[in-house]
């Protein structure tokens, strides 16, 4: 952990649950693992104070505890994956919110909010019991003890501010989810539970998620070694069977997916439905034709009540304890970000094709990547997703979504004149065949095959090749995990190059990372780039820790005549010194809200009065509430910024 | 005395009317090769002797050393015009640079295999160069050396560092335009144009199928759709080549390896894909988003020009280009609390 990652996390713990849990937590971090007494020594806070906070935390997962068997210690650790997965929590209730709707994000808010949570506690809140209910009032920000939705409320906001799209696509998401149900009716809580369950998205909890990691490991050796069958072997073998038995048991004991049970025929529970909204805002012809072919839209009004019929009426145990599945939904925000490549360049109808392969993918990758520690480029095994029969995505691509005219003709095109004289032939449509009859043909399950396989090559071709074919056959195709990960992660460090150093540093870099340690000369030549500028580049970029230089003298003088000099770019060292860069970046930016908020301190705290508050309008003057809009805007923007960092953190650690 | 002179000029000159007739002007001849001839009357050496010479100083031999003997070489008689125009110190120098060819002869270099006085040599390089009969070139490897060659001749490619090169230095507009025409040409290959008259027939999938950029189906925009992954119509580097040495735009003829260096640059910058392990190449964009691009080239001054990769965190925050921001912590000189730029940024994203 260094020093700006413990930075970050405390402040995200400041942020979301106050001062005194980040004490706490910033003390576990500076001492790593304390029991109670040196716990309190060192942060110097009550006895209530500290059982205050540490129970709070442990709700949080926020803190990792352990009581050994040996002396009947508890030791307290710090958690900062969880501290640090505060920053996302506003991303993840994005994503589920268009996957799964809105009332799917409310119940995945309440689970965030609460830490984790037994179905009972959940069910029994009168904020999920029906569907209609208000938004929950957002704070306007003054306070920071222990609201979270503070932070999740106002990055939603931001993204509005930023991303247009995204926020249109809710719009519209929300106008049509408002159309279909026009008044409060009971929520369909368990099934959504269950969908979320079946998505992956939430996990049981068991005792063994409250021990860190090393604990979890050395408890099951422990035990393991006490087993009689291990105790008769020796040496090299007894140590080999512990960590393969130990590693056995610390899996089953935190096993904890909930996706299996919940599965329909290999889909989760409430997939079907992204038809609706997945394409309503995108094109308007595909949701005025839902509305025209009434038995469609008709699917799409009873795909809960379908479930309630038989599944879904059997209610989640209310003994289970639920708790966000982080690393499945970086496996769904990385599908995200491959998805944004395939936007860049493929025809959104590819891109469309593409997004339901990944959303198969998805229901099988329960993480992004096998090791622990951030993989050396080059040296990590490769990681496919499981193979996909086109047959499948031809069944979840939504029906009217159009394929065909996406692609030119096989052959190049012949002469203008050419063309001219028979425009037929020249057709759009990927085949002379496809020409014939679109309409009539459109149902037909082996053409839509074809022309879904059109789309998988052209996503697999260069420069992205988002997708391979199975090595077995033609019919499945693959993602290839880790290599697109790694294409993401020079596109990030890309885009800080050309931004600091312009157009000709991407070439100079792409160079270098093609061809390895080059000097000077030869470098130019490759870049064809005049040897002032090129030297002018390389010196700026290695003063910003872009490219090292290595010498190698001729001769044992280490003379600077006879040496020679090879530049060289590591994208690894690149990479995690930008990461310390952009956790360091996330701290500067909380700690100006922060100081923004201390600005207005006083102002901020009059609309937080308990009668201003939901009745702005009512209490404040005209100029009062620009002052309010104004800090609302600053804060979404700067918390904005921060998630936008995150998106860079998550690529550079996470996928 | 006299008469023996002239019986000598005159076969002389028809020793070098049949050395003409009968030999590659490059040839070297050696003693034999003169005497094969059958010009002279017998093999009188001598008579050969006297010959050579009167040719040698009438400039229209050279003198060469090869192999332990002593040979010749002929000298056209426009160059030996020009020869004989010279003075002694001239003449040395000629010689000289003449010997080194294509790759050309440093100035310091000539002072010491001539032995000349600096003031005297620059006086015959100068002469030399006024008649034009010598020119002064660079040489990419070493920018610095005054360097001189016959006007005829064209410079080594590795003393002019090639195609690329433009008096010794990289000629990067050349390079430019010939990297934005190749990128075109590529493009026009690499897209399917749907025709004008499908257009209007199919405008309604057009916009459903086709990149963001001609969305808006507006005529005069031009509608493009990828190819099919079996197409096989993406340019090979011959194509490239070909259409590059026939539009005109190159003075010189490009070879083909020249064009693979400009090939592999436009891949560097992700212009460009090589397909089949170099075989063909597909450019990424299409051609009217390059035209797009290519015109939008003058850059004005304190505008930021959008850059292509798009952005990132890091790219936005005040906190990635900032000078000061390994040494910005909180409660410091440099802190988020007292930083300049944080002010200035949100009034520029909010438009306040």
């Amino acid at each position: 952990m260094s020093q700006y990652a413990a930075e970050l996390c405390t402040l995200l713990v400041e942020d979301n649950f106050g001062e005194l849990c980040a004490r706490i937590f910033s003390t576990l971090q500076r001492h790593e693992r304390l029991s109670f007494p040196r716990l309190k020594f060192h942060s110097g806070l009550t006895d209530r104070q500290l059982r205050h906070g540490l129970v709070a935390m442990i709700q949080q997962h926020l803190i990792y505890h352990f009581t050994s068997f040996q002396d009947g210690i508890t030791y307290y650790e710090a958690n900062p994956q969880a501290a640090y997965y505060l920053v996302r929590s506003g991303k993840i209730l994005q994503l589920v919110e268009d996957r799964l709707g809105e009332y799917a994000a409310r119940v995945m808010e309440f689970i965030i909010y609460l830490g984790h949570t037994s179905v009972r506690q959940l069910e029994s809140l009168p904020e999920l019991k029906t569907i209609e209910g208000e938004e929950p009032e957002l704070p306007n920000g003054v306070t920071h003890e222990g609201d979270d939705e503070n932070l999740e409320g106002a990055e939603e906001e931001g993204r509005e501010v930023r991303q247009t799209n995204g926020a249109e696509n809710e719009d519209h998401y929300l106008q049509t989810n408002g159309d279909h149900i026009p008044e409060a009716k009971p929520a369909p809580f368990h099934a959504t539970l269950k969908a979320l369950a079946s998505h992956g998205y939430i996990l049981e909890v068991k005792e063994a998620h409250f021990q860190s990691p090393d604990d979890r490991l050395l408890d099951a050796k422990r035990e393991v070694s006490g087993k009689s069958d291990i105790k008769t072997l020796k040496g090299k073998k007894q140590e080999e069977s512990i960590n393969v038995e130990a590693q056995k048991l610390v899996s089953k004991r935190t096993k904890s997916d909930l996706s299996e049970k919940y599965l329909v025929n290999g889909l989760p529970r409430g997939a079907k439905r992204k038809f609706g909204s997945a394409h309503g805002p995108k094109d308007d012809s595909h949701a005025s034709h839902n509305r025209i072919i009434g038995d469609h839209a008709d699917d799409k009004d009873n795909e809960w009540s379908d479930d309630e019929d038989g599944f879904d009426n059997i209610p989640m145990d209310a003994r289970l304890i639920v708790r966000v599945n982080y690393s499945k939904l970086d496996v769904a925000l990385r599908n995200v970000r491959f998805l944004q490549l395939a936007e860049q360049d493929a025809p959104p109808a590819t891109a469309e094709v593409y997004e339901t392969f990944l959303r198969r993918t998805e229901y099988t990758t329960t993480h992004c990547r096998d090791s622990v520690e951030i993989p050396r480029e080059g040296e990590e095994n490769p990681l496919y997703s499981n193979p996909v029969e086109v047959m499948k995505i031809v069944q979840d691509l939504d029906p009217e979504l159009d394929l065909s005219g996406a692609f030119g003709p096989v052959s190049p095109p012949k002469s203008v004149n050419h063309r001219g004289k028979r425009p037929l032939e020249n057709g759009i449509n990927g085949d002379a065949d496809d020409e014939s009859d679109d309409e009539g043909d459109s149902n037909s399950q082996f053409k839509r095959m074809n022309q879904v396989n059109q789309h998988l090559s052209l996503l697999s071709q260069a420069p992205h090749k988002l997708i391979t074919p199975s090595r077995n056959d033609g019919v499945k195709w693959v993602v290839d995990f880790r290599s697109l990960a790694c294409k993401l992660r020079h596109l990030e460090l890309e885009r800080m190059i050309e931004s600091r150093y312009g157009d000709v540093a991407l070439r100079v870099v792409r160079v270098l990372h093609a061809k390895g340690k080059l000097d000077e000369k030869r470098l130019g030549e490759i870049s064809l780039l005049p040897i002032k500028d090129l030297r002018q580049t390389l010196a700026s970029m290695q003063k910003g820790g872009f490219v090292d230089l290595q010498e190698v003298p001729k001769d044992s003088q280490r003379q600077p005549s006879k040496t020679i000099y090879l530049w060289y770019y590591d994208p690894d060292r690149v990479c995690s010194s930008i990461l310390e860069d952009t956790y360091r970046a996330m701290s500067r930016t909380l700690q100006r809200i922060k100081f923004e908020r201390e600005k207005r301190k006083d102002f901020l705290e009059k609309t937080e009065r308990s009668d201003v508050k939901g009745n702005e309008e009512h209490y404040l003057t005209e100029q009062e509430l620009a002052l309010l809009q104004r800090w609302k805007d600053i804060e979404a923007l700067l918390l904005t910024e921060v998630s936008r960092l995150d998106d860079m953190v998550a690529v550079f650690r996470d996928y | 005395m006299a008469a023996a002179e002239s019986r000598v000029a005159k076969l002389a000159s028809k020793l070098y009317d049949a050395c003409a007739d009968n030999h590659d002007p490059d040839t070297l001849l050696y003693q034999h090769d003169l005497i094969d001839l059958g010009v002279l009357p017998s093999d009188d050496i001598a008579l050969l002797l006297q010959c050579t010479q009167s040719l040698v100083d009438q400039k229209l031999f050279r003198l060469h050393q090869g192999q332990g003997r002593i040979g010749w070489k002929l000298i056209p008689r426009e160059d030996a015009e020009k020869l004989q125009s010279l003075n002694a110190d001239e003449a040395l120098v000629y010689n000289v640079i003449h010997s080194t060819g294509r790759s050309g002869v440093w100035v310091r270099a000539i002072q010491q295999r001539t032995n000349l006085h600096k003031s005297i040599l620059d006086r015959a390089l100068k002469s030399l160069d006024n008649r034009n009969y010598i020119k002064s070139i660079h040489n990419v490897k070493y920018p610095s050396r005054r360097m001189y060659m016959l006007s005829g001749l064209v410079p080594y490619e590795d003393v002019s560092g090639g195609a690329w090169f433009t008096d010794g230095v990289l000629d990067a507009n050349f390079i430019n335009s010939l990297a934005g025409f190749i990128e075109y040409t590529v493009s026009r290959k690499s897209w399917y144009e749907v025709p004008a008259t499908d257009r209007g027939r199919s405008a309604k999938r057009v916009k459903t199928a086709t990149g963001k950029a001609e969305v808006n189906g507006e005529p005069p925009t031009k509608t493009y759709l990828p190819y099919p992954s079996n197409y096989k119509g993406y340019p090979t580097v011959k194509a490239i080549t070909d259409a590059v040495n026939s539009s005109g735009i190159t003075p010189v003829q490009l070879f083909e390896d020249r064009i693979m260096q400009l090939l592999d640059m436009l891949c560097f910058d992700k212009k460009l894909v090589a397909l089949d392990n170099g075989q063909c190449y597909k450019s990424v964009k299409n051609p009217e988003a390059i035209k797009a691009a290519q015109s939008r080239k003058p850059p004005v001054e304190g505008v930021e020009p959008e850059p292509l990769l798009g952005r990132n965190g890091m790219t936005e925050s005040p906190c990635g280009p900032c000078p000061n921001f390994k040494l910005c912590s909180p409660g410091a000189a440099i802190s988020p609390e007292t930083c300049e730029y944080f002010d200035p940024w949100i009034e520029q994203v909010l438009g306040f």
